[in-house]
Parts: structure tokens; C-alpha cells; sequence
């Protein structure tokens, strides 16, 4: 996977926010998955259609953290996410 | 709302022809209830004890007992497992939950079985209480808050609860077979509020490895979570019904009422318990 991939998020994948967290549901397993505020925020900026890149620049404006902290995580984030389902990835 | 449930003749239960598309298991890994498929239609399969199919809007009911199951059984089976399960195909919202009245306000606990809802429930309902429900926990949203409805008025104990909590002649309905509970029927000294009242607390049960009681609130997404492994659904594989509730339970959780409650289980402990879920209680109503 490359930070210019698009990533989307496949119809049968529901998310809500809840407080500062979101939870989200895999309507085709029925399984329910949750992510912390941070996480939240970077469901949320790929739900606006932002790749992982842009979603890097707007995360190193907000939170202070490293760049390469930064995308270490969002790399382990996004691997998650692609292993359950949850998003799929097209290559730009 | 409105639920028929018919009782055919005794039968055998024959080999299902496919396999479950879900089970429910006890702790010890044996199966409860088998879901299967039936058309359109639920057959709600509880082993050695009866067959119960479940029309798919949720409102009809058929039932099926193994020959030599007792009616009180097949009662039982019904208004705990079979009838919470139709209310929730039927949209409704139902937990596996007990619940009481405080302050005309419905305070509810829920929990994995043995985690003590019923003691807890029986244990307010013997002290001046009045309960709502002892499983099978309905909630209405209304006018923008949410109300409890009552159920069944009895409490299922174990002996030593029973021991414990009530008068030795308290009066019992007929013995079940699948289980060592006992039912009572709501009497004097253990009252039943037969009236809907707003919920206001919800309390998750610990597993007992306090040492003194603790409280603690919950995240919405954790309150969520918990919600959803508490709640009587029927299909996990209908997705329209699956969207719906999560939908509902996010509206839900976004209220503060949502707490992890945990205490050593010692029937003389009980009365801390109470006493401290009642302030807990008070204490919200006077910051409100």
C-alpha cells in the first residue's frame, strides 16, 4: 500500500461516532470494532475521501507527533483496517 | 407489539435439514439454542426440550415440546428466551437485563448469566423496592427519552439466593427443567412495579473480583459495545434489522447513564450494594 492510494470504504461497513470514539459495524459479519479519538479522526478524514498522505498532513497539524511516529502508525492503522474489511484500497 | 403463540402437539425434534446459522452456547461449550432457517421463517431449537418457530415479522409464534417436557418449561422457555427474541425481530429494543424502580425511575443491570441480575433485582424487591423485569429488558424511546416497560412479574434464584432473600414460604411457580432456578411470583414481599418508568441508570455487572463496591462510567463506545452483546437479536444476518439497532444504540449510549458496577458477591454485601447504587442514583437526580 502507498500514502497516494485512495482508500473507500465499502458500503456494508457502518461507522457512528460516540463521544470522541467511533464504533464501527461490518454488517456483513456482524462484528463491531471501536477506535480511540485519534483513530476516530483518521476514519473520519479518509470517510472525506482524503488519502492516507493528506490525512498525514492534517494529523501533523493537529496532534504533535513526529512525522515518522506518525506514519508508523497510520500504516499499523490502515493494515488493520484493510485485514478486517473495513476500507479498501485502489491505487492511484 | 402484539405476539400469538400457539402450542402444536408433542413432538420429537428430528434432525434439522441444514445447518444453524447461529447457536447460542452455555459457558461449558454446550448448545442452548440453535438458530435455523426456515423459509422466510425461525426454528428456535432448545435440545431435549422443545422447538419454537418465529414467523419472520416477529409476531406469531409456534411452539413444539419434546414429549414429557413440562408446560412450566415451555413457559419459561417462551417469556425469557423465545418472546424477547421476537419482540426484537419486531424492532424492539431487548436486553438481557433486570431492572427497578427508584425515584419512579427504572434502574437497570445487566450482565452475563451468574452475574447476578436477578439477586440484585430480588435483592431491591425485598427491601422496599418494586421491580420491573428480571431478564428480557424492554425499552421504548419516547418523546426523546426512553422508557422501561415491565415484564413478567417473577424473579428466577438460584437456591442459594432463594435462601437468602426470601421468606421460606414465599410463594414459587411450578419447578422448570432445563435449570436449578426457581421462579416466584410477585407477591407482598416481593414487588412488582407493573407500570413503565424512564430508565436512568444502567449498570453492567463486574464478575466479582471487587473487594468493596465500584462504580465507574462507562465511554459511549464502551456502553455500546456492551449493549450490543446484551441484546436479544434474532437474526445477526439481517443487515437492514443489524443497521437499524446499531443505529438506535448510538442514539442511546450518547446519554451519561451507562456504569460498570462491581462488588464481592456475598449476600451480606447486598445491602452496601444497594445503598450505594441508591446514592449513586440520588446524587444524579440532585445535579439534573
Amino acid at each position: 500500500m502507498s500514502f497516494t492510494d485512495k482508500v473507500t470504504i465499502p458500503p456494508q461497513v457502518m461507522a457512528r461516532q460516540v463521544g470522541e470514539e467511533t464504533v464501527i459495524l461490518d454488517l456483513e459479519s456482524g462484528t463491531y470494532y471501536g477506535l480511540d479519538p485519534v483513530g476516530a479522526r483518521i476514519w473520519q478524514l479518509l470517510g472525506e475521501g482524503r488519502a492516507p498522505a493528506e490525512v498525514c498532513d492534517v494529523m501533523l497539524a493537529e496532534y504533535e507527533v513526529s512525522r515518522e511516529d506518525l506514519e508508523r502508525d497510520l500504516s499499523d492503522l490502515l493494515d488493520a483496517l484493510i485485514d478486517k474489511s473495513l476500507i479498501k484500497i485502489e491505487p492511484a | 407489539m402484539e405476539i400469538l403463540l400457539s402450542r402444536q402437539e408433542e413432538r420429537p425434534q428430528l434432525p434439522a435439514d441444514k445447518a444453524p446459522f447461529h447457536e447460542w452456547t452455555f459457558p461449558g461449550g454446550a448448545v442452548w439454542t440453535y438458530f435455523y432457517r426456515k423459509g422466510n421463517d425461525y426454528l428456535l431449537r432448545f435440545p431435549e426440550l422443545a422447538d419454537f418457530e418465529v414467523s419472520s415479522s416477529g409476531d406469531s409464534v409456534r411452539c413444539w415440546a419434546v414429549p414429557g417436557v413440562s408446560d412450566a418449561t415451555i413457559d419459561h422457555l417462551y417469556l425469557n428466551q423465545v418472546l424477547p427474541l421476537a419482540l426484537g425481530k419486531q424492532g424492539e429494543f431487548v436486553f438481557h437485563a433486570s431492572a427497578i424502580e427508584v425515584d419512579r425511575f427504572a434502574v437497570a443491570f445487566m450482565g452475563e448469566s451468574g452475574r447476578g441480575k436477578s439477586t440484585l433485582a430480588a435483592s431491591f424487591a425485598t427491601s422496599g423496592f418494586r421491580f420491573l423485569t428480571d431478564d428480557g429488558l424492554l425499552v421504548k424511546e419516547e418523546g426523546g427519552g426512553y422508557q422501561v416497560l415491565p415484564s413478567h412479574p417473577s424473579i428466577r434464584l438460584w437456591q442459594d439466593s432463594e435462601v437468602a432473600l426470601l421468606a421460606e414460604n414465599a410463594p414459587s411457580a411450578p419447578p422448570v427443567q432445563y435449570t436449578s432456578k426457581a421462579r416466584f411470583l410477585a407477591e407482598d414481599n416481593l414487588v412488582f412495579c407493573g407500570e413503565a418508568r424512564p430508565l436512568r441508570h444502567v449498570y453492567f455487572l463486574g464478575d466479582g473480583a471487587a473487594k468493596r463496591v465500584e462504580l465507574e462510567g462507562l465511554s459511549p463506545s464502551e456502553a455500546l459495545i456492551e449493549l450490543v452483546k446484551h441484546s436479544f437479536l434474532l437474526d445477526i444476518e439481517e443487515q437492514t434489522l443489524l443497521a437499524r439497532h446499531f443505529d438506535r444504540l448510538t442514539r442511546l449510549v450518547s446519554r451519561p447513564i451507562f456504569y460498570r458496577l462491581d462488588f464481592p458477591r456475598r449476600y451480606q454485601a447486598l445491602a452496601q450494594v444497594r445503598q450505594a447504587i441508591l446514592e449513586h442514583a440520588t446524587e444524579e437526580s440532585e445535579a439534573a
